[in-house]
């Protein structure tokens, strides 16, 4: 199938392992192994806290993750998860369910630094271990099986080993072996070993959610099928016609099949890309600057092509001829299916930091390679069929993005009209990016009653927040003010602010005042003001009295 | 003349043509049958039919058609791709709502716009009342007068409306450069304030007619007009608009 390029290789004389790649192997329809640690974040963080000499054993532990402007839990530990954390919850919710526990920030890089322990561990059992992300890693194994004396005595080996290299801290290791990628990752939550052609039957009671789609899994409980086993007993036509090529990947996964990457290209040989490195690189950030050239070079270099890459073996050699590799997987995210170069490049730093740290080198890196190993079509970013708007929203959100990039986060931002009593109060900015919560809908009536002194429609079109200084009186010169019950004393006859035309004016007409108490329960936040509606000339303004200062509020403009 | 020639090759095509005679028997049977006749009706009713299409306008003189009053007083009813609308007038006057009513035209057709507001003084909630679909209209706030022309210059790629309020001392320079981007991306800008150049439309708010309140009592009612001047190649044109 590959013949010249495997030729070619042998050609030039290189070692054992790249004579392996000499076919694209797809994990598709393999057996697969998959080791899964649970909790990845949260070991990671204690063992780095371990090494920084701070015991974070036993103690809740939160690993937090900032996701645009919030601030979300991306992994707990058991014991915070005990009293209701959960992942994905705000941190300061989690927090407040869990006050005593510990809480740090995500750190990918030393989560693959910490990992790369278990990974050297499977690894001497099977060359091929892949990583997709810190915690998880999956090898195809059919050879080591036999060697080892079946599915079972591997995975019980391997998880001995596993341990064993984590130490004694009782980390919670699990280890599946089943047909195909999909199906071994749910094996390796449960720890079992599904017997080859029993996938369909192990997959069948799982809940829809596992197959990684929020949004998917909700329409497919919504339409009766919340198990896996559910949607693999529709005809594949009827969910094909109703989710399209999609709709063939879940049919698949459903039945236990694991459909893999659709169409695999053999990597043309010369894609390569390696780079010598003079002098050799003994820290990581050298390497890694090597590492982000490197990254880009091949994956435009695959775009030239149509392609695309899904796996990518990264091989490092050392001053002492020492020579490391490992591959790392990228599958569907909502950065696309296939590998960016930044996100490219991140694997290979961490990878080159685990190495590095972990003492596996003893000298300088050398030279760094990069090598497709799983090569697709690419198919690019479908847009929709209709594609108008879609096109516009980009052209928008890309110039948006990059005015947000000039002038900071909340410099761009969307209005969100909500409740409230001052016209400053009715409206919420969403910064650009973020997801605006649905828009209550303010019938007046409603509206009236729930916040009482608001000023019915129309709006102002000009709000001040704080108000601007101004002089209201009365025809007498005094400055207007209000009771105890909420009442003036006398008709205000002038206005005086730098914000109205000419200075202000006199008072053509008027109405109120409406007097707020607000928040009187709160000391601090309470507030007693008295505001205005008035004319003054044609300008129509709001005008609020609060301690004695008048300010413009408002214009209707 | 033989040297001017010699670098070149002409290729000379010849066109085959082959002549062939109709028979004449063909003729009045095609006449009587097949060829349409002179018929007063059906050309009464082209007629008609010119009169009510309009012809085809292309991508680039795209109108950007603004409904209501002011759309009526604007050329074509509605505003150019591309072009620079100067809006002026002193607060209270109306400006910010013409202003909305434009945004307003934009994102109701399911296109962005969006504001530069410097001052960070918008009233959402009027723009909301006018048809101003938020989630569409990105506001920028918070612009240093120094980048103002920067900020416009992004937005102005990216929205099909971008309506800013302008900086003291803007250069003229610079807002003819924004003008020209403007119509290089076919966007619409909007500017609030005194423009140091020439615009294709300028629109003086002159003031509300507000109705509702007395010395004491009432409130202001809803539905009040701005009194508008617009002034442009096309227009001569004074009303009111609400």
């Amino acid at each position: 199938m590959s013949g010249s390029g495997a030729d070619r290789r042998r050609g030039r004389g290189v070692d054992k392992r790249e004579a392996q790649r000499e076919r694209p192997v797809s994990m598709s329809d393999t057996r697969t192994g998959c080791v899964w640690c649970p909790d990845w974040p949260v070991i990671a963080a204690r063992r780095h806290a371990d090494a920084m000499g701070t015991d974070l054993r036993n103690r809740p532990l939160i690993v937090r993750e900032r996701v645009g402007s919030r601030d979300l839990v991306r992994a707990a530990s058991a014991e915070a998860r005990a009293v209701g954390v959960a992942r994905g919850m705000r941190r300061r919710e989690a927090e407040a369910r869990c006050p005593e526990a510990v809480c740090v920030d995500r750190d990918e890089a030393n989560e693959a630094r910490a990992f790369e322990v278990v990974a050297r561990a499977v690894e001497r059992f099977t060359p091929r271990v892949v990583l997709e992300r810190p915690g998880r890693c999956e090898f195809p194994t059919r050879g080591p099986s036999r060697y080892f004396g079946g599915d079972d005595a591997l995975a019980t080996q391997i998880r001995t080993a596993v341990a064993e290299a984590l130490g004694p801290d009782g980390v919670d290791v699990r280890i599946g072996i089943a047909d195909g990628v999909f199906v071994a990752r749910l094996a390796a939550r449960r720890s079992v070993v599904v017997p080859a052609g029993g996938s369909a039957e192990y997959v069948a009671p799982w809940p829809v959610s596992v197959l990684d789609d929020d949004d998917l899994a909700g329409l497919l409980v919504r339409l009766g099928l919340p198990t896996l086993g559910a949607v693999a007993a529709l005809a594949p036509d009827a969910v094909i016609a109703r989710f399209g090529s999609e709709g063939r990947r879940i049919h698949a996964l459903a039945r236990g099949i694991d459909p893999g990457p659709s169409v695999l290209v053999v990597p043309p040989p010369d894609l390569v890309e390696r780079t010598e490195l003079d002098p050799p690189a003994e820290r990581v950030d050298i390497a890694a600057f090597a590492a982000k050239e490197l990254a880009d070079r091949l994956l435009e270099r695959l775009a030239e092509r149509g392609l695309a890459c899904t796996r990518v073996l990264v091989e490092a050699e050392t001053e002492h001829g020492e020579r490391l590799a490992r591959c790392w997987r990228h599958t569907r995210s909502e950065l696309g299916d296939t590998l960016t170069p930044g996100v490219l490049a991140e694997r290979v730093r961490w990878q080159l930091d685990a190495w590095i740290t972990t003492g596996e080198t003893t000298a300088g890196i050398t030279s760094l390679t990069l090598i497709p190993d799983e090569v697709v079509p690419a198919d690019g970013r479908q847009l929709g069929f209709w594609g108008g708007d879609q096109v516009a929203h980009q052209r928008a959100d890309r110039a948006l993005a990059r005015v947000q990039g000039m002038l900071g986060y909340d410099a761009v931002a969307t209005a969100v009209v909500q409740g409230g009593r001052t016209p400053a109060e009715q409206v919420r900015w969403v910064p650009w990016g973020e997801t605006r919560e649905p828009e209550l809908l303010l019938a007046i009536g409603t509206e009236a009653a729930a916040w009482p002194g608001a000023l019915p429609p129309p709006f102002p079109a000009r709000v001040f927040d704080p108000p601007v200084p101004a002089e209201l009186v009365d025809a007498n010169g005094d400055a207007i003010a209000v009771n105890g019950r909420g009442e003036q004393l006398c008709a205000p006859a002038h206005v005086r602010c730098r914000v109205l035309p000419a200075g202000g004016g006199v008072v053509r007409a008027w109405a109120g005042p409406w007097a707020h108490d607000v928040r009187w329960w709160d000391v601090r936040a309470h507030r007693r003001c008295a505001r205005w509606q008035l004319i003054t000339g044609d300008i129509a303004c709001i005008v609020v009295v609060e301690g004695g200062r008048a300010g413009v509020e408002a214009i209707y403009d | 003349m033989e040297r001017a020639i010699a670098g070149r090759t002409y290729v000379r095509y010849r066109r085959l043509v082959v002549a062939t005679p109709i028979s004449p028997n063909l003729v009045p049977a095609l006449r009587s049958d097949a060829l349409p006749r002179r018929d007063e009706q059906a050309r009464a009713q082209l007629r008609a039919a010119a009169t009510r299409a309009a012809p085809a306008v292309l991508a680039g003189d795209r109108l950007l058609v603004v409904a209501g009053p002011i759309g009526q007083l604007l050329p074509a009813g509605g505003i150019r791709r591309g072009s620079t609308v100067a809006l002026d007038g002193p607060p209270g006057t109306g400006s910010t709502t013409v202003a909305f009513l434009l945004a307003a035209a934009t994102t109701s057709v399911g296109e962005w716009a969006a504001v530069v507001d410097p001052d960070g003084t918008l009233g959402a909630r009027a723009a909301a009342e006018i048809g101003v679909a938020l989630e569409r209209c990105a506001i920028v706030r918070h612009v240093a007068p120094d980048r103002w022309a920067t900020v416009v210059g992004a937005l102005l790629d990216g929205v099909s409306l971008v309506a800013a309020a302008v900086p003291p001392g803007l250069r003229p320079g610079d807002a003819r450069r924004l003008t020209a981007r403007a119509r290089e991306r076919a966007t619409v800008l909007v500017t609030l304030g005194p423009w140091p150049v020439e615009a294709t439309l300028r629109i003086h708010a002159r003031g509300r007619n507000w109705s509702g309140l007395a010395p004491g009592g009432g409130l202001l009612a809803p539905g009040s007009s701005v009194d508008v001047r617009v002034e442009g190649k096309a227009v001569r044109a004074h009303a009111k608009a609400g």
